[in-house]
C-alpha cells in the first residue's frame, strides 16, 4: 500500500484550499503540504480561447472531464469536480455579507449566531479581497465600513449600468458595482488583464477572473504544495485509541482496487458544503458510529444557503444588451432590517438583459418571418425600452432536519452511497415567505414605476437554493455544533473543515468571499498549531 | 434533357466554388449542397449585410457544420445540473433536406431563389412545420437546415449589433472603456 506523509494533508481542491495553503505557506514556510483532489488538473489556460468559442457556438462544457459520473450527489448545483473546484466558473461575485449575519439570533431572535466577531471576520474580508484582487467601489451605506480599500476600483460600469443606475436608483435605493474578482486593466498573480469576452460563469480567455487552477500551479511550481489529483478520499481513519486522526484513505481512478494511505500531523476538509460531511458520515467506525466529527450528531444538517426571487421588468430607457451581461449592481439597503419592523432581509441585483428582445421566427400573426422581415420585426421590439433581469436573495435560515443524508439507492463504483441533501427552512423563514415575497415584489414593482416600467412576469421563488453552504456548523457549544469558529472539530483535535461547510447560516449574498475569508481564518490558527 | 441536366450541374458547381471559401469533408455537404444553402441564405437572411456578408454567413454556417463534434458534453448547467452530451452530426439529415427543398423548388417551377417570395415562405413553412421548428433555437439545434443557417447568424454577434445599429461586439474581445459609453453606430 502506497503512503503519503505531509505535516498537512488537505482533502478537496477548490478555491477555499488554494487560499489556505498559500497562506499556510507564508506562515510557514518549509511545511510538508499535500493537497488531494477527487478530480483532475485541467492545467491548459492556453485552450481557453478555443473552449470559450465552441461554448459559445455549441453550447458546450468548456471545461472537459470535470466531474466524476459515479460521484454525484442530489441536491447538488454544480457537477464540478476538479482542482479548482466549482470556481473554475464562477462569476468571480466578492460581496461581503453583513454584521447581521452573525447576530440572527442576539438582534432578531432568529436562527443562530456565528461564534465569531464581526471585526474579525472584516480583517479576513480586506485579506480575501487582496489575494482575489477584487475590484470594487466602498460602500454607500455607512453600516459597511472597511478596515481596509479595494486592491482595485470597481469595474467600471458599462453604458448599460450606468442607464440602470439611474432608473434603480429612482426608487430609493442606493446602487453599487457588484465587488468582482476580475483583474481589471492588468494582469495580476498570473492572470491576464479583462478582455470582456463576457463569458466568466463558463470560461474567462483570459484569466482576468481570478481562478484557483492559477494558484495552485504557482503553488506546485514553488514546491510549496503536492498535489495529488483523480484521488478520492473515501475514508478518514482514526488513530489507534484515540480521537485523532491517524490517515486518510485515497483511491486513484486508475487504480480503483489500491489503497493509498495519507498521513499527516494535521488534517483539512476543504472538499465543501457537499463532499465535506459527506466523507466524515462514510468515516463511521465502532467509536464513532454516526460519523467522524459527529457525536453532536450535527454532521450533514443545517444545510443552508439561500433562496432567491426574480423577476423581469421593462424600461422606457435604451440600453444595448451585451455590452457587459455578467456584470451588476448591488443594493444593500435591506442588509439590515430594523428590530422593530417584520423580519426582512436580502440583496437587490440588476442586470442587463435581453429577454424579450431575441429574434423570433415568426410575427405575432404567425407569419413565417424571412430576412429583411425578422430584421425590422426584431428591430421593432429591440429598440423599444429595454429589457432589466432583477434578483434578490433573501435570508432562508435552515431547520435542523435541513440534510444531507447517505443515499443507499445511489452508490459509486466502491459501493459508497451517495449525498442526498434536503435543503429545509426553519418554522420562522417558512412562516414568512409570503411576506418576502410580498415585499421583494412591492420593491420590484416601485423601482420598475419609478423609471415609468413594469414588471412583466411576476416574480418568483428559486426552485433552489443558491451558494449552498453548511453541514458542519461552527459553534461553541460541541451539543450543537460540529467545529469551533476556526473550523476545528470539536471531536478531533488534528481535524479542521474550513469554508463553507462551516457557515450556520448562508447570508443574503454570494458566498465565495466568505467562504474564504473564514478559510483564510482557520489558516492562521493551524499554522499556529501546526 | 440529359444534357440540359449535366450543364445545370455544371453550371451549378461552378457558381459554388468561386464562394467556397470553408473546405469541406466527405460526411459535410456537398458543394452543390452549399450552392442551395447560398441560395436560400439570400432569402432568409438580411439584405443589409449585403451577398458578401450572406455569403460569409453560410461560411461560418459551414465551418460551424465541420466543426462539430458528437458526442461532446454539453454546458452542466447550474443550480438543477445535468449530463447532457451533443447529438450526431446533423450533416446527413441537413443533406435530405435540402435535396427535399431543392426539389419542392423545382416542382414550383425552378431554382428555390428565382421563384416568388410567396412560394419560398410556403416551402419554408412547410419545412420548418414538418421538422417542428418553432422559434430561432438560441444556436443551430439540427431540426432543420434553414432554421439552423438563420439561428446561426441571427444569434451572432455581429446580427446583434445590426440589429441595434451599435458597435456592441457581444462576447467579443472588448477594451473595457469602450462599452463605458454609449455604442457607437455602425459604419462609424
Amino acid at each position: 500500500m502506497p503512503v503519503h506523509e505531509s505535516d498537512v494533508c488537505v482533502i478537496g481542491g477548490g478555491i477555499t484550499a488554494a487560499m489556505l495553503i498559500e497562506r499556510l505557506a507564508e506562515l510557514q514556510p518549509g511545511l510538508r503540504i499535500t493537497v488531494i483532489e477527487a478530480g483532475r488538473s485541467i492545467f491548459d489556460r492556453e485552450n481557453r480561447g478555443t473552449y470559450h468559442r465552441r461554448a459559445l457556438e455549441y453550447g458546450e462544457h468548456p471545461w472537459h472531464d470535470d466531474y466524476i459520473e459515479d460521484q454525484q450527489a442530489k441536491g447538488m448545483i454544480s457537477m464540478t469536480m476538479a482542482v479548482g473546484g466549482q470556481a473554475l466558473h464562477w462569476g468571480g461575485a466578492c460581496n461581503r455579507f453583513s454584521e447581521e449575519d452573525l447576530r440572527l439570533k442576539s438582534m432578531y431572535g432568529l436562527s443562530d449566531d456565528w461564534p465569531l466577531e464581526w471585526n474579525e471576520l472584516e480583517r479576513c474580508y480586506v485579506e480575501a479581497e487582496r489575494r482575489l484582487n477584487v475590484a470594487g467601489d466602498p460602500s454607500p451605506y455607512p453600516e459597511d465600513r472597511r478596515s481596509g480599500p479595494y486592491p482595485q476600483q470597481a469595474m467600471p460600469l458599462s453604458y448599460n449600468l450606468q442607464v440602470l443606475k439611474k432608473w434603480a436608483e429612482q426608487s430609493g435605493l442606493k446602487f453599487s458595482p457588484l465587488p468582482l474578482s476580475r483583474n481589471i486593466d492588468k494582469p495580476f498573480g498570473g492572470r491576464g488583464a479583462c478582455g470582456l469576452y463576457d463569458t466568466c460563469g463558463d470560461v474567462c480567455p483570459t484569466g482576468a477572473r481570478y481562478s484557483p487552477d492559477y494558484t495552485y500551479q504557482q503553488l506546485i511550481a514553488a514546491k510549496k504544495v503536492t498535489l495529488h489529483d483523480r484521488m478520492l478520499v473515501r475514508k478518514l481513519v482514526l488513530a489507534e485509541g484515540k480521537d485523532t486522526i491517524a490517515s486518510a484513505q485515497g483511491y486513484h481512478q486508475d487504480r480503483p482496487n489500491e489503497i493509498t494511505e495519507y498521513r499527516a500531523r494535521m488534517f483539512v476538509l476543504a472538499s465543501g458544503q457537499c463532499w465535506s460531511p459527506h466523507v466524515l458520515l462514510l468515516s463511521a467506525s465502532s467509536r464513532f458510529p454516526n460519523g467522524l466529527a459527529n457525536r453532536s450528531g450535527m454532521v450533514g444538517r443545517y444545510m443552508n444557503g439561500h433562496k432567491f426571487i426574480s423577476a423581469q421588468a421593462t424600461i422606457d430607457e435604451q440600453t444595448f444588451p451585451g455590452q457587459n451581461m455578467t456584470h451588476s449592481l448591488i443594493s444593500r439597503e435591506h442588509f439590515r432590517c430594523a428590530t422593530d419592523r417584520p423580519f426582512v432581509r436580502h440583496d437587490t441585483r440588476v442586470w442587463e438583459s435581453s429577454a424579450g428582445k431575441e429574434p423570433r421566427l415568426r410575427g405575432a400573426d404567425g407569419r413565417l418571418l424571412l430576412g429583411d422581415e425578422l430584421l425590422d420585426e426584431w428591430r421593432s421590439r429591440a429598440r423599444k425600452g429595454s429589457s432589466v433581469r432583477l434578483r434578490a436573495y433573501y435570508d432562508s435560515h435552515p431547520s435542523a432536519e435541513s440534510r444531507l443524508t447517505l443515499d443507499p439507492a445511489a452508490k459509486n463504483r466502491y459501493g459508497d452511497p451517495m449525498p442526498k441533501i434536503d435543503r429545509q427552512l426553519d418554522a420562522a423563514s417558512q412562516a414568512r415567505e409570503g411576506a418576502t415575497l410580498a415585499h421583494v415584489t412591492e420593491l420590484f414593482e416601485r423601482m420598475a414605476r419609478a423609471g415609468n416600467g413594469r414588471l412583466v412576469s411576476k416574480p418568483s421563488n428559486s426552485t433552489y437554493w443558491d451558494h449552498p453552504a453548511g453541514g458542519c456548523r461552527m459553534g461553541t457549544d460541541p451539543s450543537t455544533s460540529v467545529c469551533d469558529s476556526f473550523g476545528r472539530t470539536h471531536d478531533h483535535e488534528n481535524l479542521f473543515v474550513i469554508g463553507a461547510p462551516t457557515l450556520p447560516t448562508g447570508g443574503v449574498t454570494n458566498g465565495t468571499l466568505t467562504f474564504v475569508a473564514v478559510s483564510l481564518r482557520s489558516a492562521n490558527r493551524i499554522a499556529e498549531v501546526s | 434533357m440529359k444534357r440540359r441536366r449535366a450543364i445545370q450541374t455544371l453550371a451549378s458547381a461552378a457558381a459554388a466554388l468561386p464562394l467556397l471559401r470553408v473546405p469541406l469533408q466527405a460526411d459535410e455537404l456537398t458543394a452543390d449542397q452549399a450552392f442551395v444553402l447560398r441560395d436560400v441564405a439570400a432569402t432568409v437572411l438580411p439584405s443589409a449585410i449585403g451577398r458578401r456578408g450572406q455569403d460569409e454567413a453560410v461560411d461560418n454556417f459551414l465551418r460551424w457544420i465541420r466543426d462539430y463534434q458528437e458526442g461532446v458534453p454539453l454546458s452542466h448547467g447550474y443550480g438543477e445540473p445535468r449530463l447532457v452530451k451533443s447529438g450526431p452530426s446533423p450533416t446527413p439529415g441537413y443533406a435530405t433536406q435540402l435535396a427535399a427543398l431543392q426539389a419542392a423548388a423545382k416542382a414550383k417551377g425552378g431554382r428555390f431563389g428565382a421563384l416568388p417570395i410567396a412560394d419560398r415562405r410556403a416551402l419554408l413553412d412547410e419545412a420548418f412545420k414538418a421538422a417542428d421548428v418553432r422559434n430561432l433555437s438560441g444556436r443551430p439545434d439540427g431540426k432543420h437546415v434553414v432554421a439552423d443557417l438563420m439561428s446561426h447568424y441571427f444569434r451572432s454577434s455581429g446580427a446583434n449589433d445590426l440589429c441595434y445599429n451599435a458597435r456592441i461586439g457581444r462576447n467579443t474581445y472588448r477594451a473595457i472603456r469602450v462599452t463605458t459609453v454609449r455604442p457607437q453606430p455602425l459604419g462609424r
